[in-house]
């Protein structure tokens, strides 16, 4: 391969190929990426493995119907059997492509240390370190998982409306689960740092301290009652809280569901949709989060996207072809995992724009209310928004104080009753880094908020 | 004539030649074509070719892995470089080892199937259109979110400087869709399916009728009154629930300490109904292979007989390290149950369930809910990935279906959840249908619907 990747030039004969028979809209996206991983589980450093993906694929799109392909390969020979076989189903007449223009991204992100610079031997003694330091934080830890991964993904895109983009993504990840016993009880406590960027950001943590809040999680959990069960006023903390975000409202903002009327959210922009001190963004932008990039995957500079401004629908989230057909440019949230899957209007990093509230005045002003320090992950049906999400770390809020943790709760509810419903928010904002599914694709998101209350929602437990 | 990719496996182990430890090289190669169709017409076309080699490197008690799609010299050893590298970083850990090779492999007829291949595109297209259709035609099916075609082939090589030398080539296909009923304000969404080893196999018809039954089936739904009920999942439901329980039934969780099975071998973990198999050779599914990820032989393990639990999944590894020194006990096995399982050429092997078969009870869905009388049928479980939890048993999701009044399906019910714990759910198995079916969404698996006594449900 060239040092350079795709060449604009061979970008624009592969193009030339790929609309020879006609077509709406046709791209190569060519990318080589390389990755390592480093597992530690029972204080063994078991796995390492490191590899290279390189390939591209080519996007043909005519009327309804998008044709798409990919090889494993970047030559030129390759790639233009791929654009034949894409078109050869086609029957017009050759389409001029346009001359490609170099477009300017928003700004990089910087990589202080590249993590290739940095001995694996040593990032997988940094995990045995990890894990020391949770066993030493409690005798009730029973099994430390932690797994450390960076990534160098270059990418090369070029398409018949005449944009070249390339984009240099370097991320890292630390991602830590410690498991605590007590008799025949085992929770989880979990904590993750990830950067778009350098190895830095593993180094400037402190992963001792790291080590002590994800065994803390999980012995408090040991002493946790279970949960109740019904409806009752929420608090969600702040960071990971955001999930609730994502899942509930964010994905229905999302074009394909709104161009399928398929969301919650369709025909309703510029309508009440929360209180009034409620703002939303989808952020592709802020430095080092792990969800922002310089462009997205289809060569659209990436953007802050304000979504819902002080309660009302302001934005939906979209990719090229979508946004065209709803008459909006695009926002610069086309993703796909890699070369091997086509682009889908995806989110970057969403969070609620902080209030003024302090987070401890939020809780003394709440007489009673379950509190959602952590949540697990969730599931939401975009359709009808509704959703529920487990709990990692819950407890109850008595008398306008934090009570005693509880454990095995989930949220149940729906996406637009829950905006509505948000009736304080704190100053407290904070993002956290996740991967997020759709379309059996996964790709790096930030979700995060300030703390906020809901009017409320219901909590399912066990204990009726 | 040896197959092109046992071939570049055997380069990979001539390049690796001069090198001092084990070396295994597996090479993938999957065609897949999958068409999605929206509103009548074709929304995307997807050809996707992918191949690539994976090498495990083991020397001196250690293991590096690396992969690359580069099939040229060059790129193969660099993996090879890579993989030593990367074994030097890692552990020594005295159980590591490649397996022995095999002679012999079950011969499971079938699996290979020419219509994947031979069926033209436009034919593969309507399969997508008919399912869509077909869930269109039914009342009150406003949408249908999307219906795909997917099929894939897939073949894989596993040679090793142990002598190891397996090939194997299977092909699937499948419809999937997702169809949404109307009433005034409310949509409700259902999902229906059909699996075969090749195009013709596949009834899309069916499927799209399913997934607007199922759907039009939950108009109306509300909550139900929170208290202790009977539940009925239904097969679907429960293949899901199979899928979390089958980590756990893994070697592997239970000897890093995170199955909720890891100190009950022998002991009752189900109701005496209840009898869960690992079916790696049964033709119909879609995990069945002559061998494993690792080239041992797939075979059928049992994994809890009348409600005891019998064995647990072993790949070569955690087999190596059962026999030595883990307090050994009669049932725990100690050699590979061919369960080695990795994602693609880009990992190494894990251990992993293939096809989970619940042992059905008798009769219809209709004869199990009479039996059951009263209690809440579930269609629909939302937060399984989050709500259960593998490792401590948790048990804690969202649920959609019909009330069970008087023996019959009674009105719809949603927005309730349902929390207990895994081994009460097994424990508490009352009664099982005999319409188990093939399930590919969740890995795989072959369930009954199932009746489960004493759950707590919250609703309003």
């Amino acid at each position: 391969m060239s040092p350079e990747g795709l060449t604009p030039e061979l970008a624009a004969r592969v193009l030339g190929r790929a609309l020879r028979r006609g077509g709406d809209f046709a791209e190569v996206y060519a990318e080589e990426k390389q990755s390592l991983s480093v597992r530690l589980e029972d204080q063994k450093v078991e796995d390492v493995t490191s590899g290279t993906d390189r390939g591209a694929s080519v996007r043909l799109v005519h009327g309804p119907t998008t044709l798409f392909g990919y090889t494993e390969s970047l030559e030129e020979e390759a790639l233009l059997t791929l654009a034949d076989e894409l078109s050869a189903g086609l029957a017009g007449g050759a389409l001029a492509v346009p001359p490609l223009v170099r477009v300017n991204g928003s700004p990089q992100h910087p990589v202080r240390l590249p993590p290739a610079l940095v001995h694996t031997p040593a990032k997988a003694a940094m995990l045995r370190e990890v894990d020391q330091a949770a066993r030493d934080r409690s005798a009730e830890v029973r099994q430390v998982m932690c797994g450390y991964s960076d990534s160098r993904q270059r990418v090369w895109i070029a398409n018949s409306r005449g944009t070249f983009a390339h984009d240099d993504r370097t991320r890292v990840v630390l991602a830590l689960t410690v498991v605590a016993q007590r008799q025949g009880l085992i929770q989880i406590g979990r904590e993750t740092v990830a950067q778009h960027g350098g190895f830095e950001a593993i180094q400037d943590t402190d992963l001792a301290q790291l080590a002590a809040l994800a065994t803390d999680k999980a012995v408090v959990m040991l002493g946790a009652r279970p949960s109740p069960a019904g409806r009752m006023p929420v608090v969600l903390a702040g960071g990971f809280g955001g999930v609730l975000f994502h899942e509930a409202c964010g994905h229905g903002l999302e074009a394909d569901y709104i161009l399928k009327k398929t969301s919650i959210w369709e025909g309703r922009l510029g309508q009440t949709v929360a209180e009034p001190f409620l703002t939303a963004v989808d952020d592709g932008v802020s430095e080092g989060m792990w969800g922002s990039a310089s462009f997205d995957d289809e060569g659209t500079p990436c953007q802050r996207t304000v979504v819902v401004e002080e309660g009302v629908l302001t934005g939906y989230l979209t990719d090229l072809l979508r946004g065209e057909k709803l008459g909006f440019a695009s926002t610069g949230n086309g993703r796909r995992q890699s070369f091997r899957y086509l682009p889908y209007p995806r989110m970057t990093n969403t969070y609620f724009a902080p209030g003024t509230v302090d987070p401890s005045d939020l809780i003394a002003g709440t007489p009673r209310a379950f509190y959602a320090k952590s949540l697990s992950g969730g599931q939401v049906d975009p359709a009808t928004g509704d959703f529920v999400f487990g709990v990692a770390e819950g407890y109850l809020i008595e008398d306008g104080k934090l009570g005693p943790a509880v454990r095995g709760a989930t949220l149940i509810g729906n996406g637009a009753e829950v905006l509505r419903s948000i009736d304080a928010v704190a100053s407290d904002l904070e993002v956290k880094a996740g991967m997020c599914g759709k379309e059996g694709q996964s790709v790096p998101v930030g979700t995060g908020q300030p703390t906020i209350r809901l009017r409320e929602l219901t909590v399912g437990g066990t204990e009726i | 004539m040896t197959p092109e990719l046992l071939d570049i496996a055997r380069a990979a182990l001539v390049i690796a030649g001069s090198l001092p430890g084990e070396v295994e090289a597996c090479v993938q190669h999957t065609h897949t074509t999958s068409v999605k169709v929206y509103g009548r017409e074709v929304e995307s076309l997807v050809t996707a070719d992918s191949r690539g080699l994976g090498v495990r490197y083991l020397e001196a008690g250690r293991q590096g892995y690396a992969y690359t799609a580069d099939l040229s010299e060059a790129g193969m050893a660099r993996a090879l470089f890579d993989a030593r590298s990367n074994a030097s970083a890692s552990e020594h850990d005295p159980f590591l080892g490649l397996p022995a090779p095999s002679r012999e492999y079950p011969h499971i007829v079938g699996l290979w199937r020419p219509g994947v291949r031979a069926t033209p595109v436009k034919d593969k297209i309507r399969l997508a259109l008919d399912a869509e259709a077909a869930a269109l035609s039914e009342p009150e099916i406003g949408t249908v979110e999307e219906s795909v075609y997917a099929d894939a082939e897939s073949r894989l090589a596993i040679a090793s400087s142990l002598g190891m030398e397996a090939y194997a080539e299977r092909t699937h296909a499948y419809v999937y869709l997702s169809a949404h009923a109307r009433r005034g304000d409310q949509v409700q969404t259902g999902m229906g399916v059909s699996l075969g080893r090749e195009p013709g196999a596949v009834d899309a018809v069916q499927a799209g009728r399913e997934a607007a039954q199922r759907a039009r089936g939950l108009l109306g739904a509300r909550p139900c009154a929170t208290g202790l009920y009977t539940v009925v999942f239904d097969r679907e439901v429960m293949a899901a629930l199979l899928s979390v329980v089958a980590s756990a039934l893994t070697a592997e969780a239970v000897q890093k300490g995170r199955s909720l099975f890891a100190n009950s071998m022998g002991e009752e973990v189900a109701a005496p109904r209840v009898t869960l198999v690992d079916d790696g050779l049964h033709v119909d599914g879609l995990e069945s292979a002559p061998f494993d990820d690792e080239g041992v032989p797939r075979q059928a393990t049992g994994l809890i007989d009348r409600g005891r639990l019998r064995g647990f999944l072993h790949n070569t590894y955690t087999a190596r390290k059962q026999a030595a020194g883990v307090p050994a006990d009669s049932w725990g096995g100690f050699r590979s149950t061919g369960s080695a399982a990795r994602s693609s050429y880009r990992t190494a092997p894990g251990v992993a369930a293939s096809n989970l078969v619940l042992m059905q009870g008798e009769g219809d869905l209709s004869d199990l809910l009479r039996r059951v009388g009263s209690g809440l049928y579930v269609v629909n479980v939302n937060g399984l990935h989050s709500g259960a939890d593998p490792m401590t048993g948790q048990f804690s999701v969202g649920a959609e279906g019909h009330l069970v009044e008087g023996g019959a399906l009674g009105r719809p019910v949603k927005e309730v959840t349902i929390a207990s714990d895994l081994l009460s759910l097994f424990m508490n198995v009352r009664d099982l249908a005999g319409d188990a079916r093939w399930v590919p969404l969740y890995g795989s698996s072959l369930a009954p619907s199932v009746a489960i006594e004493a759950v707590t449900v919250s609703g309003v």
